[in-house]
């Protein structure tokens, strides 16, 4: 198991970039992936693409950051990664509807974004669960669930 | 055996919380894990919620399983939620003050003032989080969702010895609770009349592994 207690970089820093290039052409670059709501830990535990356990326990002033690295030796290095998000979009049907949904999104704490006309709510547990608290929104036609955004890695 | 020797180099103590509706056994938890992780030389301290005394606290410097000054109290006021989610500030404070105390903490145990199902903790504040509640409070808490039960790192159901004076089935509220969480860690347990209880061991083994950083299966 690798203990990392601090940094070492952004794997796309000029001074890591070639060690990083090296080693991947070796194979011996593992991504840790983690959900996005992972990166307000200070100390979490996780295994790499690889199978490597990682456990992370940093100050708690540092915060983690897609690509940051967090292992690297002359043979191996570990880079982080965030998992790419999903979004529910929802389309409110008129001024009031919008006010409506924009006042319940905040109410139940949801990460909202906004695009244009349409609601997109980030997805940190199953779909239904959110859908289910839009029953009366959706049922009486007010706001309508639209395609889901393109996710968009470490975005 | 300590953190797989690698407790020095963490360089501070884990932060962990525990939330829960008023009565569900936050505090008799914490009894249940101080004499565990001692047992196994984890040096902790814990911090108490209450809304406007030091009730908690001052049950657990009673206690004898515990120094002290290792337990601290924080009055939550008005809102117990505000306090261990948007803002912390009054609980970090009493977490930097655990560690200036005692600089070779290992974990530090947060116990909220006392919560309903929409609560959450900061990441900000902990590293990880369980939620209590318990089989008399029915059957239904799990299917009633909400973010707690939904978010917590590990999900306590304590008091199962309660279960039959209920009229509750603890094995089926534990089923259907790993099914809402999509089987992510769900516990069944009694702080009461159970020394030897497995769950309390899962649970210590679970803060072991996710934030100790001790190998799966093995105590801290
Ligand atoms: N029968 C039984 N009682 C329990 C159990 N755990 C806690 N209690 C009791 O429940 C009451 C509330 O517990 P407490 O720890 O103060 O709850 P808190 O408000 O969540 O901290 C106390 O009287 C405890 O003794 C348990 O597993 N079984
Ligand atoms: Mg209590």
């Amino acid at each position: 198991m690798h203990l990392v207690t601090s940094l070492l970089g952004n794997a796309d820093d000029p001074e890591l970039h070639d060690v990083l290039h090296r080693l991947e052409h070796a194979g011996r670059v593992e991504w840790l992936v983690l959900p996005r709501a992972d990166m307000a830990r200070r100390r979490l535990r996780a295994v790499t693409d690889q199978g490597s356990e990682i456990a992370v326990a940093l100050p708690r002033d540092v915060s983690l950051f897609d690509k940051a690295v967090l292992v690297l030796s002359d043979n191996q290095a570990v880079v982080l990664r965030v998992e790419a998000e999903n979004w529910l979009c929802l389309k409110p049907h008129d001024q009031a509807a919008a006010l409506a949904l924009g006042y319940h999104a905040g109410n139940l704490h949801w990460r909202v974004r906004f695009d244009g006309a349409v609601l997109q709510v980030a997805l940190e547990a199953p779909v239904e669960s959110y859908v289910q608290r839009l029953h009366t929104f959706i049922e009486d036609g007010r706001v309508s669930i639209e395609p889901p955004a393109v996710a968009a890695q470490g975005e | 055996m300590t953190a797989l020797g690698i407790k020095p180099a963490a360089p501070n103590a884990a932060r962990i919380g525990i939330g829960g509706p008023v009565g569900s056994g936050k505090t008799a938890l914490i009894e249940c894990l101080i004499p565990r992780f001692q047992a196994v030389g984890i040096d902790l301290a814990v911090i108490t919620n209450d809304l406007v005394t030091k009730e908690d606290a001052e049950r657990l410097q009673r206690s004898g399983l515990i120094d002290p000054k290792r337990v601290m109290a924080v009055e939550a006021g008005a809102c117990p939620h505000t306090v261990i989610r948007e803002d912390p500030t009054l609980n970090i404070a009493a977490a930097e003050e655990c560690e200036r105390r005692f600089p070779n903490l290992d974990l530090i145990i947060i116990e909220s003032g006392g919560d309903n199902l929409a609560s959450t903790f900061s990441l900000d504040l902990v590293d990880w989080w369980m939620f209590v509640i318990d089989v008399a409070q029915g059957d239904d808490i799990p299917r009633k969702r909400g973010p707690a039960i939904l978010q917590a790192d590990l999900l306590v159901i304590n008091k199962t010895d309660l279960a039959p004076y209920v009229g509750v089935d603890a094995e089926a509220v534990l089923a259907e609770a790993l099914q809402i969480r999509d089987s992510r860690p769900t516990i069944a347990c009694r702080c009461r009349g159970g020394d030897s209880d497995p769950g309390l061991d899962a649970i210590v083994e679970a803060i072991g592994h996710d934030v100790l950083f001790t190998a799966r299966g093995a105590a801290p």
